[in-house]
């Protein structure tokens, strides 16, 4: 009997070994800049500025946390046979200096696309907070730069420059490229201001972590959330969502967001509580399979984050 | 002071977090008396696996979970049985495979549509209705086989070789006990999470046995302090604005201490008497 | 009329052999005491011979039946090794594991009633437990102690009663008190005991027969026949034979 267990293990090990070796990357096809990026947002930057000229890939497997993800041996492989990693910043990646320190490869631009990007801490985020403010937030930094969509057009700049760093021969393909897909940034920026100018409700209440402070501060927006800090991992107290509750009642707020990826509990506990409904906002650093599979970018997911901020918020 | 009761997500916690306090605190005893106390910890590993495998064959992972961490549980005990190794390193063996399974599946498939670890990792503070049920429904079942076989879980427990000699099936009741024990954890980590689970299965039991006069108040003192704990944790956590989870363990730990230091030095300070 | 019938057993334990072809039978009213140096193999034989572990050679019949098929443990009560410390410590008062010993007879769900009480009560003064009836096992002496899983034993008056090294941790005197009593029930109502002792010294004084075991069977029989055995003069020596008897002589 016991012979038995020991062969299936074995052939188990085996079968396993040979699905892992199948599934390494297909040869990179010859003169593409291979890319890795560690969010998504970066991907997908990345992907429009390079077009055809790069093979751009997500270090974070799909409807993987991000906060949570820590790079594997085969990850850090990965980023040493390319020829560029691009990384959003050192607070939102902290396991970034780890793999620096790893790299051997003399080919491989580290890319910080945070760079000119001016970090806004939590007391800015909360101007008319209570003293309690800094105590709950604890006074550190956002590193969802991203949300705020000129932050996004430098990071394009940043990765821009780097390809042309790397490739100048196709300088002028990457700035129109990057130039193209700023456009179509300063028109998101222009819907979100429209749309976001004429509502009733201007509280955003969150069911997930802190990661939209650099939206609201550019729109106006209040955003509460039942979470301290900026990772999913701190428990909300009781009384933080019993706060929240009254406050929901007290604003008359009609529409509570859950966060991507995430099981939705606390945005469900408060709906329940409260009568309020349910919507999806996406922070996009990370997307599921499923939308990987259909094409989404970080223009269609704004989009369509500003479909449901106009319902929730019954804008114009 | 007493606002907190008003809110629905305070309501449920107290109800689910009451009848799972009972449940866990109750197979905790034999748990611990076992020596089985980390199996609790050890099956949420399974979990992670087993989850991982549904989420791969697209089923709704708790009902992957349920069988394999069942099977896991037996693995343990038939490991105990076989392998002559104690406890404590069965349940070790079986949650490393667990998690190690589960972390290399997620690499195969590629990726999912959710966070795997979310859908693991309850709390209580966010306790659905369905769950709440499920609380009240797992815990009467596990409560109802628990008093059916009392007695023999008992002599088992004391002396499993007497309880051979009195024609009790061990086996078959040792099986009983740490299928209930999976399926406890499995069920109830996804309502107020492992860290609770697996608090509420050793702390109550540990605190009872330190003034314990007879087995039956055992159980019943463990149920207790399961409940006191779970009632004024959410209270006290609400009051100071504290997570409600670490909260509960914190006041179980200090229970423990203070029947620890009761035993200690008022119970057995008396000096020996003649045999 | 033998109540017991062990034919031909051997018991393997990590491919040694550690019981050797053994026979013998114990008739009802018996009081074998089981010797035989360290490591002899007597645990071993005692727990093959009730389903505790597995028979590698041979047969065991029980009042009639094979071991396989054999159902009604009630009549057979069971004093295993002393018990680890840790078991020791188990929180439960005398009342509760002396009730233990009554599930034996009990179908599902086996519940301890009132109606077991009498019995509870009855094994409680037969062996002076009452006045610690409520105290924690793990609160007593040595004695106590071993006097409390006694009881557990008799609580369901079998008809044989399996002793393992009962005294071995006890004092002297304590030794000698368990003793009589022992011999107590075995003369007033009858009991079958078997015990298994390496104390070769005093087992004469209260068995009437006496089994030798040195992983193979030495020496069956009444304890006169011990003494006058030539395979046991063989075995020990007839100086080491001598001392024995002569003490009980």
């Amino acid at each position: 009997m016991s012979k038995v267990i020991l062969l299936l293990c074995i052939a188990v090990m085996v079968c396993v070994l040979f699905t892992s070796c199948g599934k390494k990357e297909k040869a990179s096809s010859e003169g593409k800049m291979t890319i890795i990026t560690s969010l998504f947002p970066l991907y997908d930057f990345a992907r429009n500025i390079g077009g055809d000229k790069v093979d751009v890939s997500l270090l974070l497997p799909p409807g993987v946390e991000a906060h949570a993800f820590e790079p594997r041996p085969a990850d850090i492989v990965r980023i040493n046979r390319a020829d560029m990693f691009i990384y959003t910043g050192k607070i939102m990646e902290p396991w970034v200096d780890e793999i620096v320190k790893s790299v051997t490869s003399s080919k491989l631009l580290i890319v910080d696309s945070s760079e000119g990007v001016r970090l806004i801490s939590q007391l800015e985020e909360f101007p008319d907070e209570d003293e309690h403010a800094e105590h709950r937030h604890g006074g550190a930094e956002d590193p969802h730069i991203w949300l705020d969509f000129s932050n996004a057009q430098k990071m394009v700049n940043n990765i821009c420059e780097a390809m042309i760093k790397k490739d100048p021969q196709n300088k002028d393909f990457y700035l129109k490229n990057a130039a193209d897909y700023n456009d179509r940034l300063s028109e998101l920026d222009s819907e979100y201001k429209t749309v976001l100018a004429g509502c009733k409700q201007h509280t955003v209440v969150y069911g997930g972590h802190f990661a939209f402070g650099y939206m609201a501060k550019r729109y106006g927006m209040k955003f509460i959330s039942a979470y301290r800090g900026f990772t999913p991992d701190a428990e909300p107290t009781p009384r933080n969502l019993a706060e929240l509750v009254d406050k929901i009642k007290q604003l008359g707020v009609g529409y509570i967001y859950y966060e991507e990826l995430i099981s939705p509990k606390v945005a469900e506990t408060l709906s329940e509580e409260t009568d309020a409904m349910l919507l999806p906002l996406s922070s996009a650093h990370n997307v599921s399979k499923a939308d990987l599979a259909e094409g989404a970018g970080f223009i269609s997911i704004m989009k369509k984050n500003l479909g449901n901020l106009r319902m929730g918020l019954d804008c114009q | 002071m007493f606002e907190l009761f008003q809110y629905h997500f305070i309501q449920k916690a107290l109800i689910a977090g009451c009848f799972i306090a009972v449940l866990c605190s109750t197979l905790g005893v034999f748990l611990v008396l076992k020596r089985l106390s980390l199996i609790g910890d050890g099956l949420a590993h399974v979990t992670f696996g087993s989850v991982a495998v549904g989420l791969l064959l697209h089923s709704q992972p708790i009902y992957t979970a349920v069988p394999l961490v069942a099977l896991s549980s037996l693995g343990i005990l038939k490991l105990t049985e076989r392998a002559r190794l104690y406890g404590d390193t069965a349940i070790g063996i079986v949650s490393s495979l667990g998690i190690a399974s589960g972390v290399i599946l997620v690499s195969i498939s590629g990726g999912y549509n959710v966070d795997l670890f979310s859908y693991l990792f309850g709390s209580i503070l966010s306790i659905s209705n369905t769950e709440v049920i499920t609380s009240i429904v797992l815990s009467v079942i596990v409560m109802l086989m628990v008093l059916l076989f009392y007695n023999e879980l008992a002599s088992i427990t004391f002396d499993e070789e007497m309880a051979k000699m009195s024609g009790i099936k061990t086996r078959r009741i040792n099986e009983i006990l740490v299928v209930l024990t999976a399926l406890t954890v499995v069920l109830a980590m996804k309502v107020v999470g492992i860290m609770l689970v697996s608090a509420l299965l050793i702390l109550p039991a540990s605190a009872a046995l330190q003034t314990a006069k007879s087995f039956k108040a055992t159980i019943i003192t463990a149920g207790a302090i399961a409940v006191f704990s779970v009632i004024s944790g959410i209270w006290i956590s609400f009051a100071a604005n504290l997570p409600s989870g670490g909260t509960i363990i914190i006041i179980n730990f200090i229970i423990f201490m203070l029947m620890f230091g009761y035993s200690k030095n008022v119970l057995r300070a008396k000096p020996e008497e003649p045999h | 009329m033998s109540i017991i019938t062990v034919d031909k057993v051997s018991v393997r334990y990590n491919s040694t052999e550690v019981v050797s072809d053994v026979s013998f039978n114990i008739a009802a009213g018996d009081y074998l005491g089981v010797v035989g140096p360290n490591g002899s193999g007597k645990t071993t034989l005692i727990r093959a011979m009730f389903g505790l572990v597995g028979l590698a050679k041979g047969t065991v019949t029980l009042f009639g039946k094979d071991l396989s098929e054999f159902r009604e443990w009630h009549r057979i009560g069971y004093l295993p090794q002393k018990l680890s410390s840790f078991n020791l410590q188990f929180p439960a008062t005398v009342k509760e594991i002396i009730g233990l010993g009554l599930l034996a007879k009990k179908k599902f769900p086996k519940r301890i009633t009132a109606d077991d009480d009498a019995a509870i009560n009855k094994v409680l003064e037969m062996l002076e437990l009452t006045n610690i009836k409520n105290s924690l096992i793990g609160e007593l002496s040595g004695g106590q102690q071993q006097r409390v899983l006694l009881a557990r034993a008799m609580a369901g008056e079998p008809e044989v009663l399996i002793l393992d090294e009962p005294t071995s941790a006890l004092d002297p005197e304590v030794r000698e008190k368990f003793s009589e009593v022992l011999k107590e029930l075995n003369k007033k109502t009858a009991l079958t005991v078997v015990l298994v002792t390496h104390d070769i010294m005093n087992i004469g004084r209260y068995a009437s027969k006496l089994l030798y075991l040195d992983r193979r069977l030495i020496f069956y029989g009444g304890f006169d026949d011990f003494c006058s055995s030539t395979e046991v003069t063989n075995y020990f020596g007839e100086f080491a034979q001598h001392v024995i008897c002569h003490r009980h002589s």
